[in-house]
């Protein structure tokens, strides 16, 4: 069953379009993976989903009901968890701090207490840190924050911008640690990733962005096993 | 000894009853990067407010203080929906918004001046006696409005620290996106700190009126005085604006004490370009990161 329906979605950034008639489905359960070069409108999509950025077509339907008219926080009441790129945390707030905004509303406050021992026994490093300022923290921690942040929040949908953009190797390797065990939790994910090679491995589909719209989709064992499309859109 | 008793408590009295309007105009810049300028038509107005409660209502004090407050809480919300909103989402809004409020306050002193007329009233909220500290009696009315304005710090620190609307506003001021992302409705953030920022200006406006009169235009002074203690404390720094006015109140009694009151404001001013100089984000202000 799908749970995330785009069709026909266009947006973009005062007169600049970015997308051009995007669609997109997500299966529940399944995690999948938006790959392409920078530039496309892979952070967009997430942005336009989120409600951070409006669609001027195009419809966007979330388990059945049309979410594209709603506030963003309106749509995180729905559900759908956007894990934004570059962090975006909350500089001069405690690591403790901006994971309970995670679980800002209500129906996840309720369950913050449970919700935050599982983020600490995935990200243990945060246990340690977490009367620390994040802006003090490094790139990778930061990056750790954002994630678990997002966790709190519960949700139905997550949406991981870029989780292991700017890092250095070995930590994008600690990121990718926790990718693999989101992605075997069950849980429907939808992540943006520059290195396709890298997620195609973990992803169940992989949808390929040219130009604002998706021009191939597939498993990810069929994105690595075919080399023209490697070739086409990432230049080899 | 007795005259440095008397210039900690003129200062303190200074700097707290600035710290109240000072922090109102911090935060309504941190959050929505709006630099209010009717802040000083709302400080007159509040004033007003209480005098026309007390003086033709014949209400007593504390509901008069209260009911100016609910009209400044008010009119920053009228602010927010009728003028802010509709820009909200223009790149030039910080520019838009400032001469938008400088327009709203020429409205709001016209108002003032049609409905209570030019000449100077005095606020009839006052208390008389004094205290004797220390051979040096301190008027009851000094320690009034330090004990309200002290209150009402501890009251936004509260606010601010300690509950889940004080947490939304500081995530918003922080980052409103990411903000946004957390579930929390940030229209809803801009309106609360408007309509909070116009109480406290009303509340200000009282206690400025009730050691100097009232006046239609009383409140650009203590107006300008708030702008140059966020800018001395960092744009949109709350905890800094409220030191560094108290910070500010002892020096300008200080000056007023040693080279008198006239030159006041031109040496604070000084001072001012000098702690900009040095720190050009301000005492407490950081320095902007740009991270790619």
């Amino acid at each position: 069953m799908s749970l995330l329906e785009i069709e026909g979605l266009e947006a973009g950034y005062g007169a600049q379009a970015v997308l051009h008639g995007l669609n997109l489905t997500i299966g529940e359960g399944s995690f999948a993976a938006l790959v392409g070069p920078n530039g496309h409108g892979k952070s967009t999509t997430l942005r336009a989903i989120s409600g951070l950025l409006r669609a001027r077509a195009g419809s966007i339907r979330f388990a059945g009901a049309r979410i594209d008219r709603l506030r963003p926080d309106q749509i995180v009441a729905e559900g759908i968890i956007h894990v934004p790129q570059g962090d975006m945390l909350f500089p001069e707030l405690t690591v403790i701090e901006n994971l309970r905004l995670g679980a800002y509303l209500p129906k996840a406050a309720a369950e913050a207490r449970t919700r935050l021992d599982e983020v600490f026994s995935l990200l243990p490093k945060l246990r340690e840190r977490q009367d620390q300022v994040a802006s003090t923290l490094s790139g990778g921690e930061r990056r750790m924050v954002g994630i678990g942040r997002g966790l709190m929040a519960g949700g139905r949908l997550l949406m991981l911008d870029e989780p292991s953009l700017g890092l250095a190797p070995i930590v994008i390797d600690q990121i990718y640690e926790v990718v693999r065990h989101l992605a075997v939790s069950g849980r429907t994910i939808l992540v943006v990733e520059e290195n396709a090679m890298r997620i195609a491995e973990l992803a169940d589909r992989m949808h390929l962005m040219d130009n604002g719209r998706i021009a191939w989709d597939g498993l990810g064992s069929e994105f690595l096993s075919r080399p023209e499309i490697r070739a086409a859109y990432l230049g080899g | 000894m007795e005259i440095f008793i008397q210039v900690i408590a003129s200062g303190l009295t200074l700097g707290a009853m600035y710290a109240v309007s000072t922090i109102g105009l911090a935060l309504v810049y941190s959050a929505l990067n709006m630099l209010n300028m009717s802040q000083g038509a709302l400080l007159a107005f509040g004033g007003y407010v209480c005098f026309y409660a007390m003086e033709t209502l014949g209400l007593p004090a504390p509901v008069a203080m209260l009911a100016a407050m609910v009209v400044g809480g008010g009119l920053g919300l009228a602010i927010y929906l009728l003028v802010a909103r509709p820009m909200l989402g223009s790149p030039m809004f910080e520019t838009q918004i400032f001469i938008a409020t400088i327009g709203i306050g020429s409205v709001l002193q016209s108002v003032v001046l049609q409905l209570f007329g030019p000449q100077p009233k005095a606020q009839p909220l006052n208390v008389p006696g004094g205290v004797s500290l220390g051979g040096v009696v301190v008027p009851w009315q000094s320690l009034l409005i330090l004990t309200i304005a002290l209150a009402m710090l501890a009251g936004v620190a509260w606010l601010l620290g300690r509950t889940r609307a004080g947490l939304a506003i500081r995530a918003t001021a922080q980052n409103r996106d990411a903000a946004q992302l957390m579930g929390i409705r940030i229209g809803q953030v801009y309106a609360q700190v408007l309509m909070l920022s116009g109480a406290l200006a009303a509340l200000s406006g009282i206690m400025v009126s009730s050691l100097s009169g009232l006046l239609p235009t009383m409140g650009a002074d203590p107006m300008l005085k708030a702008f140059v203690i966020c800018v001395v404390a960092g744009l949109g720094n709350v905890p800094g604006a409220a030191i560094a006015a108290l910070l500010l109140g002892l020096l300008e009694a200080i000056i007023q004490y040693l080279f008198g009151v006239q030159y006041a404001f031109a040496i604070l001013l000084g001072l001012v370009i000098g702690v900009l100089i040095w720190r050009p984000y301000g005492l407490f202000g950081k320095r902007q990161v740009v991270r790619l």
